[in-house]
């Protein structure tokens, strides 16, 4: 198994609840606490294993908004895991999960060196390296009502521009979406691919115009005449 | 919704977390007004997870950003904790207090309010800010008898209301959805976010997935307007004009819905057409005093509100003594065919393309006319007739703050609804649904009180829908009544009051001084002030005696806000996830366009604090102050509490603030008896209730028999009566002969109130210039300035959410990058901005996506250091900044009589926030951080100090552990 | 890159001691007639001891966790950091054994002790080797993913052990050792060439751009919104940014303090400028390795809003 998100970026209209939720689930889940410093003082920096970013793309006045939300993407290369020399980062070999056992990282931050993607961000009380667990502790979690049994950023997402599902099934819904919308990998030319794929913005949509065929009342109020209809 | 629903469960997982203590419930979010159902997992009274509840109506199971951080509101330092009172002999805005009881708190209250009931009860003015009690808090007031009450809705958007209300009977705001299901064109004015939140998102994806056509009208291109297919770049302030100009393009083609207007609108009714004499621009009424039409078959007037008569849309007649009319079809294609509605002229006042505004109109018609829908479902229309289908011209249209925060908003809003009603789109499968209880007949049949006396409740409420000018809440001299005059010949249509001008008005005693300002839930000594920084002396002004303009300033809050500081008497509030609530009908309840719903807030947390739900204080008060409606013949109190309230009270038999199940037995919905067990029924079935419309009564609801009926038996609507639509509005029409004075009633006596009325009081909707724009000069001011909802933010609240103001602590200013090369302001440099009420410093942030002669920010993120629980020198408090300031209560002062007038729709009294204009300075070298600066405020007495670390979690985190074997031997991957 | 004050001072200090000892050992074993000295050999080896374990104590501090710091030696098969640390330790025996040698034995040792010496050396290029491949093996930053950072390390511990160690010798023979000379001038030329390569080879922007970063590869990409307004880990770590002027000065500094300087002092050939040489070199490559992260830019940026890296 291959497991991952597709995130869409034709829907996404960057409302960060993906990454509220994330924070809220993981802050007690496996990876947890995401701690927070100077929660309430002056320039609050915490941890987070989501994170929204919006970009322009084209100059004015031919140009788009683009919110790109990132996470990690559970690279088939995870440099991330190799550079780990705790062995705290790891990439679970049965679905292709990328976890820090938080018992064994010492906090020296060379994994988050090693990822392309910013995925991996040092919890700032723990000293431990914190990511995206792909929710782990909800996709197997056979307490929970099947429907849930999805990553928190996936259930949560008000546009459903996020997809969670197996890469490695080609019938799975994300391959589907991968291979029909022209999904892409970011930065691919690093060679980590990685699995989260992103779906690009479509063609705006063009709509017809009625053909007028000239038909115009512009001159006299009067040419338009009254047609019978029963109110 | 994945391929791999059930993974298999892998060994060497370990049990996630211990589930034996949690505990799931279902409540109501409150982290903004949309009120999403969410379902909450609670351990040792602590949060462990809020997530959407998947059953709900309106949000289906997701969450927006500040649903998901409903912990961290849980959390917040600044949480009240005990009443406090300022103490004496300290300075108002000082922010000494002292901690007092409940019973203190209240009996205080008691008597201050009961003294103020016993003789002027207008001396109490209590004004509510972001709530969704407005049924209870508006029905205290009218049991106290005070004209002086109003909510958030003169400041927010009561121009979408209005303008909906008095065209057809619903509106945009929360009053009607797009068909998300069946729309193939969809046009957005306006709206950065919105109270529908969760809906509009999830409506979104199912058009993007559809391929229906998704059209923004925004000078921004953030958020939602990222996603649309098509960005109309407009100038602030001018929809109106692109609207009509849509209007003008489908008339010169015909390609209008001759059918629906005969039907369904008064477009067809005669008016009188005398100009200069009295009568003019009213309609032709028969024997009956019907309005008239032209039947085409029978060749004779007849009454407009009959059926199977053949009315002619166009025409010029002669009433039977010769008076000239005409339809009112007929005034609209003269006035909509003037050249000034022509594309390119419209093209220059708005900055939309001609052909751009050519082509969407005509993309619409396309749609409406050559791809509309048919749902063959059967239904009776109000007159009794079988019609074997509903007609869907898909296209749709949203709007909202863009449009209402203009002082030309009522008119434009009124335009957008003419454009859609022109196309046939009105409550038709695809088109833009109502949402019960909407629609209700033009305008809703609630007149507002004009008349208070001591220890008297009022007859009827304080606010309401005024037809004519003898419905004015004025005295004989045509002076106002209500201290936000309301319902003056400032604003007569103002049907949700002025907010906005409390402060101001009651200060300068205009019209007279009060005793009592009561503010549940508006942080008005900030984010929700024009002119902040001089609301704040006002707060605070004195007469020449010592004593406070303002003697006595009650506050619910349930967070030390900058209005906090400003209180004489603080009441805290419990938050969200404490307390009993109704999101009630009476109200506006939680409905979809095919269900009547409403919903209650359980408490899930219980509070560790000393603090009373602001329900339960009213309920309270009211019972100690003995209202009527709380009282029995023998004076004795009702209601033990609010929950027993909502239960037992009845605003008429039956009908009471929840819908569903009611009746003794729970088995009745919408009306019915109360029912001892109507908690515990809701509590049930997850904190909700809906009831589904039968297919038949699902659209065309303004005359679909079915539907009117269930709406007269629910109490909705007072009669089956056709809702007909008033494209053109007689209304308007009998102030506009006011400010003629050529109107048998009340007129005004001031040169400026007839200007406003003849100009304004269009009985169509038209264009007109901003009223700021006309007073202050356009070339010193270049620049609109606006702004917009963040969507992770709502208003003042989140400031103190320690995981959202992560995402923002400080916004900048946000100008076209071409633009601002123009002016040489460089990216992220701090800039004067500069209005004719005064100047701000800020930092600029550069982008593409922005009308160039727009400038904009996101709406409230500056706060009081100190206040909200935040460090003196929070971001926040530094860099932040409010573009309050700039924008004044009043209109820009020329030494005229209108300096006096409210900053607002002449129409509606809607506070014209986005009117606002500016000119932009670079800010010396040097010159860094926001200006102006408040000093920190004070924390409360036993304010718990926020901590420097955070590390939230509900329980001790489960680690996932790699066995040492596997790091030992694993390979490469 | 954010530049770590205890991650400069492990890879300089370090990587003198390591280059220190190796040429110690090699200059020793070689015959060098001045190094068959008892007095200079335990003088040198001490230097290096104490500026390896200095450098070491001091890369623990920028551990977040090091109560954890245990457990990086457990990932040896994949892991640089891992390798240098098992590396590190491994090392440590067989300088002991050296060192001891030498007091019990002097100049004149056993087959043991120098087995031992030479086992020493090789351990000290082959840590400092894998120092340079944490670097080097970052394909996230491209001006440290190339064979030209194990040189530059190599070389640069090199030479600042030759500066030490022509340094110690001339302390303690009160007189510099011509071949010490030049062999540390030598060296010297060889950093500063090393060096200049390093630098002349990531001025040209290459690599990941922007456009590659968001998938959007037909026109201008810029950032609007970077998701936070205060700071993030992210930005802490890998936003660093000095201004380009600053950069030029601090190479200016750079190449005179570890490089001009010392080598027109050594070429004096005064013993007592010997000391200071080695002390401006260290003083350079603080501020060489300094400029080595600062002038890295990690690919995360360009999610943050830089064009290229
Ligand atoms: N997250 C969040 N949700 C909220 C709130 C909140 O604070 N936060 N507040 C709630 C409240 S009280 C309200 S009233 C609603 C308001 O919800 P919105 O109507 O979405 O209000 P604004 O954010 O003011 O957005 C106004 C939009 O209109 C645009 N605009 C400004 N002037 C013009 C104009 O002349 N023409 C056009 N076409 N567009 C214009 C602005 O760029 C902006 O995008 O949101 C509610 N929902
Ligand atoms: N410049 C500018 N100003 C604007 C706007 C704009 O677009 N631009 N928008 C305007 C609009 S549309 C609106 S509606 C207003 C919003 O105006 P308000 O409703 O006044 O604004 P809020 O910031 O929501 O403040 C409400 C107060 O409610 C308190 N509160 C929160 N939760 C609770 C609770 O559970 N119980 C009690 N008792 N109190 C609670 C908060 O602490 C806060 O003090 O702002 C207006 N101001
Ligand atoms: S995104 Fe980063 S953290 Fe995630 S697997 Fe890839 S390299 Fe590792
Ligand atoms: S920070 Fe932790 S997980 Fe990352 S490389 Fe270091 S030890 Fe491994
Ligand atoms: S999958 Fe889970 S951990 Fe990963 S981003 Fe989504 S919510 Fe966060
Ligand atoms: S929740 Fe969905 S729409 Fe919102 S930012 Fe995340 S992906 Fe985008
Ligand atoms: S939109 Fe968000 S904040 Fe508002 S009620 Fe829904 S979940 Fe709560
Ligand atoms: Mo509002």
């Amino acid at each position: 198994m291959k497991l991952g998100l597709v995130v869409d970026l034709d829907t996404c209209v960057g409302c960060h609840g993906c990454a509220t939720a994330c924070k809220q689930w993981n802050t007690s889940g496996t990876i947890g606490p995401l701690s927070d410093k100077d929660p309430y003082g002056r320039d609050p920096n915490g941890a987070w294993l989501n994170r929204i970013r919006t970009y322009e793309v084209g100059d004015t006045p031919n140009s788009k908004t683009v919110n790109m939300p990132m996470s990690c993407m559970h690279c088939d290369n995870a440099a991330c895991v190799t550079v780990c020399p705790t062995g705290a980062s790891y990439k679970r070999e049965e679905d292709g999960i990328v976890l820090v056992d938080q018992d064994k990282c010492m906090g020296c931050n060379l994994c988050s060196w090693a990822c392309p993607y910013g995925a991996r961000e040092l919890d700032p009380h723990q000293g431990t390296m914190k990511k995206c667990t792909l929710c782990v502790d909800r996709i197997y979690d056979e307490r929970l009502p099947k429907g849930e049994r999805q990553p928190a950023c996936v259930l949560t997402c008000p546009t459903k521009s996020r997809v969670f599902g197996d890469f490695d099934d080609p019938d799975s819904e994300v391959s589907r979406l991968a291979r029909e919308r022209g999904g892409k990998q970011l930065m691919p030319e690093l060679g980590y691919n990685p699995v989260n794929t992103y779906l690009p913005p479509r063609n705006k949509k063009q709509q017809a115009a009625y053909e007028t065929s000239g038909r115009s009342v512009k001159d006299t109020v009067k040419q338009w005449v009254n047609k019978v209809i029963a109110r | 919704m994945t391929s791999q629903a059930s993974l298999p469960v892998t060994t060497g997982l370990p049990e996630f977390e211990n589930r034996s203590n949690q505990q799931t419930k279902y409540t109501t979010c409150y982290m903004c007004a949309c009120r999403c159902g969410i379902k909450v997992t609670v351990e040792d009274n602590q949060v462990r997870f809020i997530q959407g509840n998947p059953n709900h109506p309106i949000n289906k199971g997701v969450l927006c950003a500040k649903g998901n951080s409903g912990i961290m509101k849980q959390l917040s330092p600044a949480k009240l904790s005990k009443p406090l009172l300022r103490k004496p002999g300290t300075e108002r805005g000082a922010g000494e207090f002292e901690e007092i009881s409940w019973a203190q708190a209240l009996d205080m209250l008691e008597q201050r309010l009961a003294r103020i009931r016993a003789t002027d009860p207008n001396k109490l003015a209590y004004f509510t800010g972001r709530d969704q009690m407005q049924a209870l808090t508006g029905m205290w007031a009218s049991q106290f008898g005070t004209l002086n009450w109003a909510a958030h809705g003169g400041f927010c958007s009561v121009n979408m209301a209005a303008g909906g209300l008095y065209t057809m009977g619903h509106a945009f705001w929360e009053f009607g959805d797009p068909d998300w299901d069946n729309t193939k064109y969809f046009m957005m004015w306006g709206v950065a976010e919105d109270h529908s939140s969760n809906p509009i998102k999830l409506g979104l994806k199912k058009l993007k997935e559809r391929g229906a056509k998704f059209v923004a009208v925004n000078p921004v291109r953030t958020g939602y307007q990222a996603i649309a297919d098509e960005w109309v770049a407009i100038r602030p302030g001018t929809d109106a004009i692109f609207a009509l100009s849509m209007v003008q393009v489908l008339l010169k083609h015909r390609l209008v819905d001759e059918e629906f207007l005969i039907r369904y609108t008064n477009a067809p009714q005669l008016v009188v057409n005398t100009p200069g004499q009295k009568g003019d621009g009213l309609f032709f009424r028969g024997q009956s005093g019907q309005p008239q039409v032209w039947d085409l078959v029978k060749q004779q007037f007849v009454d407009a509100n009959l059926p199977d008569i053949s009315p002619a849309l166009f025409g010029e007649f002669e009433m039977p003594d010769g008076t000239p009319v005409r339809t009112a079809m007929s005034i609209m294609l003269d006035k909509y065919m003037d050249p000034q509605y022509a594309p390119e002229n419209a093209a220059k006042e708005c900055g939309v393309a001609a052909e751009d505004i050519e082509r969407i109109a005509l993309e619409m018609a396309q749609v409406a006319f050559k791809e509309s829908i048919t749902l063959d479902i059967e239904w009776t229309d109000w007159a009794g007739r079988k019609q074997d289908k509903f007609i869907g011209r898909p296209v749709s249209m949203h709007a909202m703050r863009g449009i209402s925060a203009h002082s030309n908003g009522f008119q434009t809003c009124r335009a957008i609804h003419l454009l859609q009603v022109m196309l046939g789109t009105i409550d038709c499968p695809g088109g833009h649904l109502a949402k019960p209880p909407f629609p209700k007949h033009v305008p809703p049949g609630i007149k507002p009180a004009k008349v208070s006396a001591p220890n008297t409740p009022l007859k009827s409420p304080p606010l309401g829908f005024p037809t004519c000018p003898e419905d004015l809440v004025i005295d004989a001299d045509g002076n106002p009544l209500r201290i936000d005059k309301a319902y003056s010949w400032d604003a007569p249509i103002s049907c949700h009051g002025l907010m906005h001008m409390v402060i101001s008005n009651a200060v300068k005693g205009d019209p007279y001084k009060i005793d009592t300002l009561m503010l549940f839930m508006a942080n008005m000594a900030w984010n929700s002030s024009m002119n902040t920084a001089q609301t704040i002396e006002m707060l605070c002004a004195k007469e020449a005696d010592g004593e406070y303009k303002i003697p006595f300033i009650v506050c619910s809050d349930a967070f030390n806000s900058e209005m906090v500081a400003y209180s004489d008497l603080v009441l805290p509030d419990t938050t969200y996830l404490e307390r009993y609530d109704t999101i009630s009908m009476l109200d506006r309840p939680i409905s979809e366009p095919h269900a009547a719903c409403d919903s209650v807030r359980i408490p899930v947390i219980a509070p560790d604090r000393d603090v009373l739900s602001w329900q339960e204080v009213m309920v309270e008060l009211a019972g100690r102050l003995g209202f009527p409606a709380f009282t029995d013949q023998a004076g004795e109190r009702r209601y033990t509490d609010y929950k027993d309230f909502i239960v037992n009270f009845e605003k008429e038999p039956g009908i009471g603030f929840l819908a569903g199940y009611r009746g003794k037995d729970g088995d009745k919905s919408l009306r019915g008896e109360p029912n001892p067990r109507q908690w515990e029924a809701y509590e049930e079935n997850e904190g909700f209730f809906e009831h589904h419309l039968a297919p038949n009564q699902r659209y065309m609801r303004h005359a679909n028999r079915d539907y009117l009926e269930l709406a007269k038996e629910a109490g909705w609507v007072g009669s089956t009566d056709q809702i007909l639509i008033e494209l053109y509005s007689e209304k308007l029409q009998t102030f506009r002969l006011a400010g003629q004075g050529l109107y048998d009633g009340p007129m005004p006596t001031e040169e400026h109130h007839k200007e406003r009325l003849v100009k304004y009081f269009d009985p169509l909707p038209f264009y007109y210039m901003p009223l700021e724009e006309q007073r202050i000069d356009r070339d010193k001011y270049p620049f609109h300035a606006v702004n917009q909802r963040p969507m992770f933010m709502y208003h003042s609240w989140d400031s103190q959410n320690a995981w959202l103001r992560q995402i923002m602590s400080q916004n900048y200013l946000f100008m076209n990058r071409v633009a601002a090369e123009k002016q040489g302001i460089e990216d992220l440099s701090w800039v004067w901005v500069e209005s004719h009420n005064g100047k701000i410093r800020v930092q600029v942030k550069l982008m593409e996506g922005s009308n160039e002669q727009t400038v904009w920010t996101w709406n409230a993120i500056a706060k009081r250091g100190g206040a909200w629980g935040l460090a003196d020198d929070a971001n926040e408090a530094t860099d932040g900044f409010l573009m309050n300031h700039l924008i004044s209560e009043l209109l820009p002062q020329k030494g005229d009589k209108v300096d006096r007038v409210t900053n607002s729709d002449p129409v509606t009294g809607q506070a014209a926030w986005y009117d606002l204009r500016v000119s932009i300075s670079p800010a010396a070298p040097g010159e860094t951080g926001t200006w102006p600066s408040f000093g920190a405020l004070k924390p409360q007495p036993n304010a718990k100090s926020s901590p420097q670390m955070l590390s939230y979690s509900s329980h001790e985190n489960v680690n996932l552990v790699r066995p040492m074997s596997d790091i030992l031997t694993r390979g490469e991957k | 890159m954010h530049p770590a004050f205890s991650v400069l001072v492990f890879t300089v200090l370090s990587g003198a001691g390591y280059g220190l000892i190796s040429l110690l050992v090699l200059a020793h074993l070689a015959g060098i007639p001045q190094l068959q000295d008892t007095a200079v050999l335990l003088a040198g080896g001490l230097l290096a001891f104490l500026l390896i374990t200095g450098g070491l104590l001091s890369s623990t501090l920028h551990l977040a966790n090091p109560k954890n710091a245990w457990r990086a030696f457990s990932r040896f098969r994949t892991s640089w950091l891992s390798r240098e640390a098992v590396f590190a330790v491994l090392f440590y025996p067989f300088l002991l054994l050296y060192l001891f040698g030498i007091y019990r034995q002097g100049a004149e040792l056993g087959a043991l002790f120098k087995l031992a010496g030479i086992l020493a050396a090789t351990l000290a290029l082959v840590t400092l080797f894998c120092t340079s491949m944490i670097y080097a093996s970052l394909k996230t930053i491209r001006q440290w993913n190339s064979a030209l950072t194990p040189l530059n390390y190599l070389a640069l511990g090199l030479m600042s052990g030759a500066l030490l160690l022509a340094a110690v010798q001339a302390v303690a023979q009160g007189g510099l050792a011509a071949v010490l000379q030049q062999l540390a001038l030598g060296l010297v030329l060889l950093g500063a060439v090393a060096k200049l390569i390093y630098l002349f080879w990531i001025g040209k922007p290459a690599g990941s751009t922007i456009h590659t970063a968001t998938g959007f590869t037909q026109a201008s990409v810029r950032l609007l919104d970077q998701g936070h307004t205060a700071n993030s880990f992210l930005n802490d770590e890998f936003g660093y940014r000095v201004e380009a002027e600053r950069l030029m000065k601090l190479r200016y500094l750079m190449v005179g303090l570890a490089f001009v300087l010392p080598f027109m002092l050594l070429l004096s050939g005064q013993a007592w400028l010997a000391p200071a040489a080695s002390v401006l070199a260290i003083a350079g490559l603080l501020t060489e390795r300094w400029l080595f992260f600062a002038e890295a830019r990690h690919v995360v940026r360009l999610f943050h809003g830089e064009q290229h890296t």
